[in-house]
């Protein structure tokens, strides 16, 4: 048996140690990769820094925790952006747990600014109804949001009552993980109201949204770990995602090298055969 | 105290089923029932508590709305087949929600993604920086070829077929793209475990 048969038989959790410890190693040792900034990242950064002080940003979490570990850094990093332009952010779920780990990167990042609870921001939680419902916020805010994620009643809100229909949002945010989420707003939100659409998706879904970008339905996106990554960098804000870039990339050139040496594998077993 | 208790709870679990890459083993078993049985309560609570209360008994109960009876009947009415004697009543909520997704459906897929799709499709090849003009024919040849290869109403032979091969390949491009996006977020969720463990768990980083 010569090495490329021993290879092929290679037993696979040695393959999940080497993968593990592709990731863990750069992790407790990081080495500093550049992280370069791509387009529709840089066209997110540039619309938030494009709104004036006290402009209206919905911010939509639908993902829940098994999304956590792709989309949490783009969302405390998109909502420091915010907080540090003075915008004020209006934040629903169209997925049951969004609005929990939005609270979470809420508490995380608006005590930094002092932003008030009600005044700068507001969490109205979680609304079922995907695109049922994203036709009615649009019309009539009231229709679907009469309490907030705590159960106060909005209108005892500030920011509750400045946010009555589309026309009083400058810009909708999608955290989004699947279905209901970026799709939905664009289909049945941006087309009805006209209210620009930023995203940051996970990075399965992120092939699915260039067609939106290149049709302008977009304002830009964020895919994945990588897209996240670069939103921190570009905020100044070395957190988790850049952390992860290092593994990121170490592990994509295992599996290359993984690619190539099984490739070589099957053309050589279909010779000997 | 109780969020380091549900941080080794997390980290506990998490070990629990990356075990299953050894072998399956009665770790993971546990780790598997507690996710499962976690997720049927989790799910009761929501939606009982932000879809069902909020949505329907809130504004029957509370502002005394009655016109809420409706949808409780109708609701009710999914449940006739389980009576085999008012079986057809099911008819009812299906027509009708068939009929509302439908109406809602075709009229803003229209409005809000073949019309502004196709419009993208519409690209200048004269006025444009040769970069630009590279990237429109790429977009309008991979367009038509794509959609030449689902034209089945004929053999795919002589120009159509070239047409068809081209879009196979564009298809193999895109296919491509999906799969290297994918591979990245598993790795990303590889990531976000370990990064766990060791910030959040070990604090060693």
């Amino acid at each position: 048996m010569n090495i490329l048969d021993r290879i092929a038989e290679l037993d696979r959790r040695i393959i999940f140690l080497l993968i593990g410890l592709a990731v863990t190693i750069p992790l407790l040792m990081p080495i500093g990769l550049p992280v370069d900034i791509t387009k529709p990242v840089k066209d997110v950064y540039d619309k938030v820094e494009s709104l004036p002080k006290g402009s209206i940003v919905v911010v939509s979490v639908d993902y829940d925790p098994g999304s956590e570990a792709e989309l949490y850094p783009a969302t405390e990093a998109f909502l420091e952006h915010c907080f540090r332009k003075d915008l004020r952010v209006y934040m629903i779920g169209l997925w049951p747990a969004g609005p929990a780990l939005g609270n979470l990167a809420l508490d995380s990042i608006a005590p930094h600014y002092n932003k008030v609870y009600g005044i700068d921001y507001v969490n109205v939680g979680y609304k079922p109804g995907g695109m049922i419902m994203l036709l009615s916020l649009g019309r009539n805010v009231g229709d679907i949001v009469r309490a907030d994620y705590a159960g106060t009643p909005i209108d005892s809100l500030p920011l509750g009552r400045a946010v009555k229909s589309a026309s009083d949002m400058d810009l909708v945010m999608t955290l989004s993980a699947g279905d209901p989420g970026v799709l939905h707003w664009i289909i049945y939100f941006k087309a009805r109201y006209g209210t620009p659409i930023a995203t940051a998706t996970t990075a399965i879904m992120a092939p699915q949204q260039y067609p939106y970008l290149s049709s302008g339905q977009l304002v830009g996106l964020l895919g994945g770990l990588k897209g996240a990554a670069e939103y921190e960098t570009l905020v100044r804000r070395k957190a988790r995602a850049v952390a992860g870039m290092d593994s990121q990339s170490i592990v994509h050139v295992l599996i290359v090298i993984f690619i190539i040496i099984g490739n070589i594998i099957l053309v050589y077993q279909r010779r000997v055969r | 105290m109780l969020q380091v208790f549900g941080i080794w709870i997390a980290a506990l679990l998490t070990l629990a089923i990356y075990s299953f890459l050894y072998k399956d083993n009665p770790f993971y078993k546990i780790a598997e029932h507690i996710f499962v049985g976690v997720s049927a309560g989790y799910w009761a609570v929501i939606l009982w508590f932000d879809f069902t209360w909020p949505n329907l008994f809130e504004p029957l109960i509370r502002e005394g709305n009655f016109i809420y009876v409706m949808p409780i009947i109708v609701g009710l009415m999914m449940f006739a087949p389980l009576i085999p004697k008012i079986n057809w009543l099911i008819r009812i909520p299906l027509t009708f929600t068939m009929g509302v997704a439908m109406a809602t459906v075709i009229t803003q897929r229209v409005q809000g993604d073949i019309i502004p799709q196709l419009h993208a499709t519409f690209l200048p090849l004269s006025g444009v920086s040769p970069p630009a003009l590279l990237s429109n024919l790429l977009i309008i040849i991979g367009v038509v070829a794509t959609l030449v290869y689902f034209y089945f109403s004929k053999e795919h032979k002589g120009i159509l077929g070239v047409g068809a091969k081209l879009g196979i390949w564009f298809m193999m491009v895109a296919f491509g793209a999906s799969f290297g996006y994918t591979v990245m977020a598993r790795i990303s969720l590889l990531i976000g475990r370990v990064y766990f463990l060791l910030h959040n768990w070990l604090h060693v980083i």
